[in-house]
């Protein structure tokens, strides 16, 4: 009986120590963190509500739940638009991203051509974009490709702006180190400066992604028709407030989804920024 | 043969220019090793660059194997201050990347050296997880693989703690003797160039121009360090400075 209890005691300590082990580990960590948040967020959003409510005698503004409820009940269409705004964001994102990083790097390592473009990107860079939206509604009309044009050109400076800067910043003796063992200049974008920049460049990335979603939701809602979480939210905002905060709920993950993915890219690409020194 | 003449370096343009290193004149044979010793800042540096085909001489000649040298050279090959390990590589990668620059990549001589240098375990590791020492000896299994004829060193030792340094400059003897390239050194620690310089170049204050030549013909043990020669040596080359 003893030895029963014994292994008994013995088995409970080591679930809980593994447990405690998978609880504490950093990945755990990190969704504990964000669960935490979420719970933070609704609660505080909770309090807003009856707040609003209270003061206008009326529902103004949907709690949480009633908000989460249309989301479940509405999934299919609010999957449809929530579908049609991730496509747009993520397209607009690599073409930013094709466009800005060969760009910002040639600008940020090659004097001549610094000298001559970062001018236009001074004068460039200050105007508001979405002073361009009504230009390129009448250029392209009011489908998907204006809208990922507009978010394109948002994002591109963003990324434009940190490549060059992370470019200028490259320690001196990795260059030297692969030039002196010959490198060809392709060699030297290829191994020294585009992994170099990358982490810089991915954090604009992941910082642009709230400018991204939000131009995003002013081309959707500028364009009368059409899907999209913009058009969504703007069709319901007046007359159904529990369905149009569903949408922002909706965009509120789309940003969290990709803000992830960004994360989880950079600790894929730039795995030797999280290690740590180890003995033998 | 290294053969430098009358080298002078000069940075910036025209009337701002500001001169690194003044009429240097040296030679050395095939399989010897020399040291460039001067203080912080004198141009020391500039000299081996230059060597390494990364700066062209203002004026003078630099020829290695009888021919002047216009860029950098597969049997040349360069160890940093810091190794000059790209942090985004393992220690693998960062071993074969000259033969992968020279397109010869996989090349056997990587891995060979890395067990020589007792690495191999580590080869799938990043710099940040490797000890100084350790990164050191990445530095030269890089420099190595290409098996050059010629190796080149600026204050490769540079803020390593003594015991680690002694350890290094015991396994850079060692591999000088079993490969027999050439072996420029340029530190400021008059220790180093009294353990690895056969031939030790004093240089002055910048511009760098040759002050005095120390001969140290009996370099080449690991128990060096505790003789009265390796003593002398050391004493006259501080009195070389010091002058």
């Amino acid at each position: 009986m003893k030895r029963r209890i014994t292994y008994i005691e013995d088995t409970i300590v080591l679930v809980s120590k593994s447990i405690l082990r998978f609880v504490k580990s950093p990945a755990m960590n990190r969704v504990i963190t964000y669960i935490v948040s979420i719970a933070i967020l609704l609660f505080l959003w909770e309090i807003a509500s009856l707040a609003v409510n209270a003061i206008n005698h009326s529902r103004l503004l949907p709690g949480p739940y009633e908000a989460l409820s249309q989301v479940v009940k509405n999934t299919a269409e609010l999957q449809r638009h929530f579908f049609a705004s991730a496509w747009r964001l993520i397209l607009a994102i690599l073409i930013a991203l094709a466009a800005a990083i060969p760009l910002g790097l040639l600008i940020g390592r090659e004097h001549t051509l610094n000298r001559f473009i970062s001018p236009m990107i001074y004068i460039t860079y200050p105007i508001p974009q979405v002073a361009f939206i009504l230009f390129l509604f009448l250029v392209f009309g009011t489908g998907s490709a204006t809208k990922v044009a507009i978010v394109a050109l948002v994002l591109f400076f963003q990324i434009l702006v940190s490549s060059r800067g992370a470019a200028q910043n490259i320690d001196e003796e990795h260059l030297t180190s692969v030039l002196s063992a010959g490198a060809t200049r392709w060699q030297v974008y290829w191994h020294v400066i585009l992994p170099a920049t990358l982490p810089e460049i991915l954090t604009s990335v992941r910082v642009s992604i709230g400018l991204g979603v939000a131009f995003l939701y002013i081309a959707e809602t500028s364009a009368a028709l059409g899907t999209g979480l913009g058009t969504f939210i703007k069709a319901h905002m007046l007359y159904a407030r529990d369905l149009a905060f569903a949408g922002i709920v909706a965009m509120a993950i789309l940003g969290l989804v990709l803000y992830v993915g960004i994360d989880l890219l950079e600790h894929l690409l730039c795995r030797w920024k999280y290690v740590r020194r180890r003995s033998l | 043969m290294i053969d430098v003449e009358s080298l002078t370096i000069d940075y910036g343009l025209a009337d701002r220019a500001v001169q690194a290193v003044e009429r240097v004149d040296f030679r050395l044979e095939e399989g010897r090793s020399l040291a460039l010793i001067g203080p912080s800042g004198c141009g020391k540096t500039s000299i081996l660059f230059a060597l390494a085909g990364l700066l062209s001489p203002s004026n003078g000649t630099i020829k290695i194997g009888g021919n002047p040298v216009t860029g950098p050279r597969r049997e040349v090959a360069l160890i940093l201050q810091n190794a000059g390990l790209l942090p985004w590589k393992t220690v693998w990668q960062n071993a074969n990347l000259s033969l992968l620059l020279a397109g010869d990549y996989p090349g056997h001589n990587a891995g060979v050296i890395l067990d020589d240098l007792g690495l191999t375990e580590v080869k799938s590791r990043f710099p940040a997880e490797l000890s100084e020492g350790m990164k050191r000896r990445v530095g030269i299994a890089r420099a190595l693989s290409t098996a050059p004829s010629v190796l080149l060193m600026d204050e490769p030792l540079a803020s390593l703690d003594t015991l680690t340094r002694e350890r290094i400059q015991d396994l850079f003897l060692t591999l000088w003797q079993e490969h027999r390239f050439s072996l420029i050194l340029v530190t400021h620690d008059i220790v180093e160039a009294a353990f690895l310089g056969q031939e030790i170049i004093v240089l002055t204050k910048r511009p760098a121009q040759v002050k005095a030549t120390v001969i140290n013909p009996k370099m080449g043990s690991l128990d060096y360090r505790q003789s009265e020669a390796f003593q002398r040596t050391v004493h006259d080359l501080r009195e070389a400075l010091e002058r």
